[in-house]
């Protein structure tokens, strides 16, 4: 949601509300013979669009209009339904004694905290200020230390606000912002509790780990959407479907600006020559930059500078095995040179291990799909020029270690074609 | 006074018990008879007393009556150490897990561990993946080694040969005929569609006995084919029943009345 529409949301709120105040007033049936002052006025009123409200919309329709016009409605629907029908009292004025007394030990703590942090980025400074020379251990020791009184300050930060009711409520209703350490700690906490488990059971199950890199630990949230699409991990794509270059949505959950790299490959690339299996990338872009806040990555938008490879829609040919398509975010080292297009512009074996290892990236993201051979994979084929749409793959017949036993007592005395009829 | 009066009932109840369970002596003790008495009428009421006594004879637990050995089952290895498997042969029997399926092997029902895929038969131990088990695995090359190393690609086949692919045959189905020829001119004609719903495209083979007909089952499928649907049976339906049977029996009194006048006319 913009900023604008941000601001502006309270106040059409507002407006709304004396809007039907007014309406309320007009049901009053008035003593007067006269025709009621706003009847005039009613007449060149068209019938307006239904303007709905993403703090109480609560019907699909409404959520849907919302959405079109591009923002979310907040929390879930049984949250909104709650927001309609309460009288929405701030957590201050609540009427509850225990309720205000339990906020004020939590303000206390929070103050401690916030004292706290003050004198840690105190000393943080002081150590800044020292000469490495004083330590024992050299620049080695006082970074170490810097470090870890660094963590510490994070740590500082996210207890200062970890119980406060506000932010709870706002995490929740998707309002928080992820600029802020407490945000994005809640953010990690959640996607760790369940997302992650999955990707990391994919990762496991389809074998990612030994066969595209020999070991990966995924720090970031990677959702996969194929126009209205979304994908769950590891589902069946139609080729007509993922023709199109799919749009990322990737969370990451520490602080900062960096360039990310997107790296699309298929990892079951049959080879009937050599009787393996082949990789092969379908997607390369570069310098994609990426920040808590800003999510979306387009891969159909990224421009020719960041292009390293185009999308090359995935397909599998008929009898192949089903192909894996993972879907890998790279976060590029700070100052790094530019990956050139020219030197990764072949496609067959790739190998991303290879690739990390020579551009020295780190991958923090992961998602895959898979494909198989469906009704549209020759059309598609054909509209990306692809050659090989015509090819089927077959299981290799396997020869027997022992010959075949002869036939012996009714089958032998039957082995003639005079009873053929009676064969199956 | 009171003694001899007693006397003739007592003695008859003597005679009773001594009647039942013979006792060893007449001068066992008056007090045993009277509790007996009093004991059996109860007993009655029970059915009798069942005491059972052991005798040191037999043996009833311990290791003594267990099952004798069986005829063997042949378990054990069926293929030993690196020697040549096709997908589906078996490489060792079990009863439990002594033997856990590695690389490109699989555990049937009941343990057995056979091969995937062809190659050479390989039993090792896997201390990173598990530090008790043991493995059977097969690799492609004699010289390959399991376990592979840790994080390795893992070794794949494809197995599979290239084809040009198949264009499935559109079968275009006409029902014009065409008769005659150059001669004589030629007619096109209609077919007349006999086949009988669902019985269209089916498959009549010479069977056993001389017959061109479906196989049992398709002729079992044929109502399920002509999308012949009975109403579902409801025991206990009353009211389905009785519709039912007065409308068969209007039918039938129908019938019985034709009969009568076509006899009738005779």
């Amino acid at each position: 949601m913009s900023t604008s529409q941000k601001a502006v949301r309270p106040l059409a709120r507002c407006l709304r509300s004396l809007q039907s105040q007014r309406q309320s007033a007009n049901n009053f049936r008035t003593l007067s013979s006269s025709a009621r002052c706003n009847v005039e006025a009613v007449v060149d009123s068209t019938p307006e669009k239904p303007i709905f409200d993403p703090e109480t919309v609560t019907s699909i329709k409404g959520e849907k209009a919302l959405m079109k016009s591009g923002i979310l409605p907040i929390g879930s629907r049984r949250r909104r339904a709650a927001i309609k029908s309460s009288d929405n009292i701030p957590f201050e004025q609540l009427p509850y004694l225990c309720f205000q007394e339990a906020r004020k030990v939590l303000q206390e703590d929070r103050e401690e905290k916030l004292k706290l942090i003050a004198t840690e980025r105190l000393r943080i400074s002081n150590m800044l200020a020292r000469d490495p020379s004083t330590f024992k251990g050299g620049v080695l020791e006082k970074e170490t230390k810097l470090s870890s009184m660094r963590r510490y300050l994070e740590w500082l930060k996210i207890q200062a606000d970890i119980n406060d009711p506000l932010i709870k409520k706002r995490f929740e209703d998707g309002e928080g912002d992820m600029n802020k350490p407490i945000y994005r700690y809640l953010a990690d906490r959640k996607w760790r509790e369940y997302q992650r488990k999955i990707i990391v059971q994919r990762i496991e199950q389809f074998g990612i780990v030994p066969d595209f890199l020999p070991h990966f630990e995924p720090t970031a949230e990677v959702q996969l959407a194929f126009k209205n699409r979304n994908v769950q991990p590891g589902e069946y794509i139609d080729s007509r479907v993922s023709e199109v270059a799919p749009r990322l949505k990737v969370q990451v959950f520490n602080k900062g600006e960096r360039l990310v790299t997107v790296v699309v490959i298929d990892g079951d690339v049959p080879d009937a020559e050599k009787d393996r299996f082949g990789t092969r990338s379908h997607f390369i872009a570069t310098d994609i930059p990426l920040s808590p806040t800003d999510t979306s990555i387009p891969l159909s938008k990224v421009t020719k500078e960041q292009l390293v490879q185009p999308w090359l829609p995935p397909f599998a040919q008929k009898g192949s095995p089903y192909h894996r398509l993972a879907v890998f975010v790279l976060e590029q080292q700070p100052g790094q040179p530019k990956v050139e297009a020219e030197k990764w512009a072949e496609r067959d074996n790739f190998f991303l291990k290879s690739f990390i290892g020579k551009t020295r990236m780190t991958p923090i993201g992961f998602n895959m799909f898979r494909a198989t051979w469906d009704d549209g994979t020759a059309g598609v084929m054909e509209r990306a020029s692809i050659e090989g749409a015509d090819i089927e793959f077959k299981r290799k017949k396997v020869v027997a270690l022992k010959p075949k036993q002869k036939a012996r007592g009714w089958e032998a005395r039957h082995a003639s074609d005079k009873y053929k009829s009676l064969r199956r | 006074m009171l003694l001899p009066r007693l006397q003739p009932p007592l003695r008859a109840a003597l005679t009773s018990i001594a009647r039942s369970a013979p006792s060893g002596s007449q001068t066992t003790c008056l007090n045993d008879a009277f509790a007996q008495l009093a004991i059996k009428s109860s007993r009655r009421m029970n059915g009798a007393g069942v005491t059972f006594v052991r005798h040191a004879s037999h043996k009833a637990q311990g290791a003594v009556n267990k099952a004798k050995d069986g005829p063997g089952k042949r378990l054990g290895a069926k293929k030993s150490g690196e020697q040549y498997v096709i997908p589906g042969n078996i490489i060792f029997r079990q009863r439990g897990t002594h033997w856990f399926p590695g690389d490109n092997c699989a555990m049937g029902r009941d343990h057995t561990i056979y091969a995937t895929e062809s190659g050479y038969v390989k039993y090792y131990k896997d201390p990173e993946k598990n530090p008790k088990r043991q493995y059977i695995g097969v690799v492609f090359e004699r010289d390959q080694v399991l376990p592979l190393p840790r994080n390795a690609m893992r070794r794949r086949k494809l197995n599979m040969v290239a084809q040009k692919r198949e264009q499935p045959k559109v079968l275009v189905q006409t029902d014009l005929v065409m008769e005659g020829d150059a001669s004589t001119g030629v007619v096109l004609k209609q077919k007349k569609n006999k086949e009988r719903k669902g019985e269209e495209g089916r498959n009549l083979r010479l069977r056993p006995g001389y017959m061109y007909r479906e196989s049992n089952w398709e002729i079992g499928r044929a109502a399920e084919r002509a999308q012949v649907t009975v109403r579902e049976f409801k025991p206990r339906d009353r009211w389905t029943a009785w519709r039912k049977a007065t409308i068969r029996k209007a039918k039938n009194a129908e019938k019985r009345g034709l009969g009568r006048k076509i006899g009738s006319k005779k």
